[in-house]
């Protein structure tokens, strides 16, 4: 008899395995789509791994190589617990086929351990490539003995584990929390972000406990910070023992600890595993309802106000498209209430940057926060099954795209507008190059709308098992994500630069007209692909 | 095969979905559950299978608590959903062998029962395409397959005749007919009253979520169609 987890796990990945569909698809469409997508990871992992061995050199230039394999294990448990926590509602709960699964001979507890390692061995090439590349950054300085190879190899497997394994533990209890009210999405939307706010700031939570009020090396201050936390993550410091002095009860607490947590965690949520899914599953009823006055709305409207009731249904959509919205109003406040000189010191870790520099990047460190939300609401991938709804309707493609548009739009220029008076305000903006701001920031959340629904369409993909795929992992998002996370971040870095020899107002009508430029041409392309699509 | 005693269960936003639902399915069997929509019988029927939680009463499978010994339970059951959710990203006969390998079944065994089941529902051509290439019906059948495949002592079927075509439907009563003789008990929920009327030899109706009749065809109907006992029952308060 074969082992049922095993088969179990097999099966999860081969339902998405892009592998699968290449060999055994007839729509040549598919087929190109899925050669496309896994040629795309290809070229990402690559980026990756070069960025990390890029990282490693910098600290072996520093002669603080020693500090790599802390560094290594630090960096996969964090993108281990964060990937791991947004994932757990659609991954381990509110899936698509429980049902299905769960009519089957499996335990429960099986059935929530298989999720996990099919979101584990989903992940684990992220983590791998980041510790392969770190590997060989440590290699070229430290030029270990040849038995730590596969040492740290084999620990690369074992090191997302605890922190996966404590942000699932942490993602059942939010949705134990939301399962006990009506309003479940709403509560393990709220919980989310909470611990996503929570975790955002930690960085600078831990760097106020552990700072010595001395202005120190950005490098020497991370490094310290690195030892810091450590101390405090045990994992980490094992990972670390383990491969700098072949520490054996570093390895063996680190497999050891994880295995054992495993199955601790799992008869944990196995135990509730059936009732907190039948709650999440259900919808709340009420049977007095009565038929009275309606609102009338325009054709775009409608389809914007369709798209706001689909984002407050999904705790996953919800956390996703509010994310950066939640967060640029508490920045905001923070900034408003602290000052904007205070901030900047707070960031800049006490270095000598004059605050005035940073006035001109403020629309697009707004930018940087907002952005992110065209991933969902643009894109038309979420309609999934539903799509033929508004395919059968009279509405032309153009409408379909323009009313998802409007309502990306409708959510962010409030939160766009709010912000840059509070930064404006707090950074003491003169009111001319607070409007120019305000029209930046009007224009780049156009571009992005309008470039976000240009991926949402081009990379249109509705046949998914569950919406973390479209939301999280999709070539769309790829493609809109990380280019404009990183150009974001190049020109913030461009706009300061320039900023300290061209006039302010100057540098905003430039980049109100570029930016302009970009949205009308992106808007451009979403209505040809209306016609084609 | 299957008692149902005392079921009750309660959504958020205090809609009682089953009102103290009592029924018991004998081996041979082919029961049906009517009523209209929202009337419970999802709600019931995903209990028994063993997806859905409940609070109050207890379902037995082939004398196993489905509360208690949920494995026991499910080794005997197959279980057919209103709207099938596959692997998509399958192909027909990766999702059979899945849930074959799930029940342990021989390769002889389960070559021999997909290709009967297959042919009969004349989908063996598609059995090597991905799922999300099939229509709702050939969903429907590969669903219907996968539930034959472990010859079950009991089988649920959630709407089972939606979206099959007239020759499938016509083929999934003869394997109804087949299995009851056997000695498999069949509990399905269906709104085409014909079907259950010609189908069955025992019948519930259920409104919301109160079992308002039951019996053997013939008790329920008393010489009238089941469509005008139906209709009596949902019409008494």
């Amino acid at each position: 008899m074969k082992n049922k987890s095993i088969l179990l796990i097999k099966t999860l990945l081969l339902s998405t395995s892009q592998m699968n569909i290449c060999k055994h698809s007839t729509d040549k469409k598919k087929k190109r789509k899925a050669v496309i997508s896994m040629v795309g990871f290809g070229i990402l992992y690559l980026m990756i791994m070069f960025y990390g061995i890029l990282y490693c050199m910098g600290f072996g230039k520093s002669g603080m190589s020693d500090s790599i394999p802390v560094m290594c294990a630090m960096i996969v448990a964090a993108l281990a617990a964060i990937l791991t926590f947004f994932k757990t509602n659609g991954y381990l709960f509110n899936f698509k086929e429980y049902d299905m699964l769960m009519s089957l001979p499996f335990s429960t507890k099986t059935v929530a351990a298989c999720k996990f390692m099919y979101m584990y061995i989903n992940s684990l090439p992220w983590y791998m490539i980041i510790s392969v590349a770190m590997l060989i950054g440590y290699a070229v300085y430290e030029k270990p003995v040849v038995c730590v190879y596969p040492i740290w190899i084999v620990l690369s497997f074992f090191l997302p584990v605890i922190p996966m394994l404590l942000a699932s533990l942490l993602g059942f209890v939010v949705a134990w929390i939301g399962s006990h009210f009506k309003k479940s999405n709403l509560i393990q939307a709220v919980l989310m972000f909470a611990v996503g706010i929570l975790a955002f700031m930690l960085r600078y939570i831990i760097e106020a406990v552990v700072k010595n009020g001395e202005v120190q090396d950005a490098l020497e201050q991370s490094k310290e910070a690195i030892d810091n936390a450590a101390g405090v993550f045990l994992p980490a410091r094992w990972f670390s023992e383990a491969v700098t002095k072949l520490s054996v009860s570093g390895i063996l607490l680190l497999t050891g600890v994880s295995s054992i947590l495993f199955v601790i965690v799992f008869m944990i949520v196995g135990g509730s595993y059936r009732r907190i899914n039948s709650a999440l599953k259900s919808h709340a009823a009420k049977k007095d309802y009565k038929v009275s006055a309606q609102k009338k709305r325009s054709v775009l409207n409608a389809i914007a106000f369709k798209e706001f009731r689909r984002m407050t249904g999904s705790t996953t959509y919800l956390v996703q498209g509010g994310f950066g919205e939640v967060l640029i109003t508490i920045f905001s406040i923070i900034t408003l209430v602290m000052g904007f000189d205070r901030i900047v010191e707070m960031i800049t870790s006490g270095a000598p940057v004059d605050p005035a520099i940073l006035r001109p990047a403020i629309p697009f460190f707004i930018y940087f926060f907002l952005g992110m939300v065209s991933t969902c609401a643009c894109s038309p991938s979420l309609e999934g099954k539903n799509y033929w709804i508004v395919q059968s309707l009279p509405i032309e493609k153009k409408t379909l795209y323009k009313g998802k548009m409007l309502f990306n739009m409708y959510l962010t220029v409030p939160f766009m507008v709010f912000a840059t008076i509070c930064f404006c305000v707090s950074a003491k903006v003169p009111l001319v190059e607070t409007i120019l701001d305000l029209l930046l920031g009007f224009a780049l959340l156009a571009f992005s709308t309008c470039w976000g629904c240009v991926c949402g369409v081009r990379h249109m993909r509705l046949d998914w098992e569950n919406e973390i795929e479209v939301v999280k992992q999709s070539a769309a998002v790829s493609v809109y994500l990380l280019p404009n996370m990183f150009v974001g971040m190049g020109v913030i870095a461009g706009v300061v630069y320039l900023g300290m020899y061209v006039d302010h107002k100057l540098l905003a009508g430039g980049f109100i007209l570029l930016i302009s430029l970009l949205a009308a041409l992106s808007y451009k392309r979403v209505m040809s692909l209306a016609k084609r699509r | 095969m299957l008692k149902i005693n005392n079921y009750s269960k309660t959504y958020g936003g205090g809609k009682k979905a089953a009102d103290n639902v009592t029924l018991h399915v004998e081996s041979g069997d082919i029961y049906g559950f009517i009523g209209h929509n929202g009337a419970g019988k999802s709600t019931t029927i995903r209990a028994v299978v063993g997806v859905l939680d409940f609070e109050e009463g207890e379902i037995l499978i082939d004398g196993h608590s489905v509360k208690d010994e949920p494995m026991a339970c499910k080794r005997v059951t197959a279980y057919i959903p209103d709207n099938p959710d596959l692997y998509e990203n399958l192909t027909g006969i990766q999702y059979l062998n899945f849930v074959a390998d799930v029940f342990d079944i021989s390769a002889e065994d389960r070559e021999k029962r997909i290709k009967k089941y297959a042919d009969t529902f004349e989908i063996t051509d598609a059995l090597g395409d991905l799922i999300s290439s099939y229509s709702h019906g050939m969903k429907q059948k590969v669903a219907i397959i996968s539930a034959l495949i472990h010859e079950p002592k009991l089988m649920v079927l959630d709407e089972p005749f939606v979206g099959l075509d007239p020759k499938a439907t016509f083929q999934l009563k003869e394997i109804m007919h087949e299995m009851c003789e056997k000695g498999t008990a069949i509990f399905f929920s269906t709104h085409v009253l014909d079907v259950a009327e010609k189908l069955c030899n025992k019948v519930a109706i259920i409104k919301k979520g109160k079992i308002v009749a039951s019996g053997t065809m013939e008790e329920l109907t008393e010489g009238h169609s089941l469509e005008e006992a139906f209709l009596e029952a949902e019409n008494e308060e």
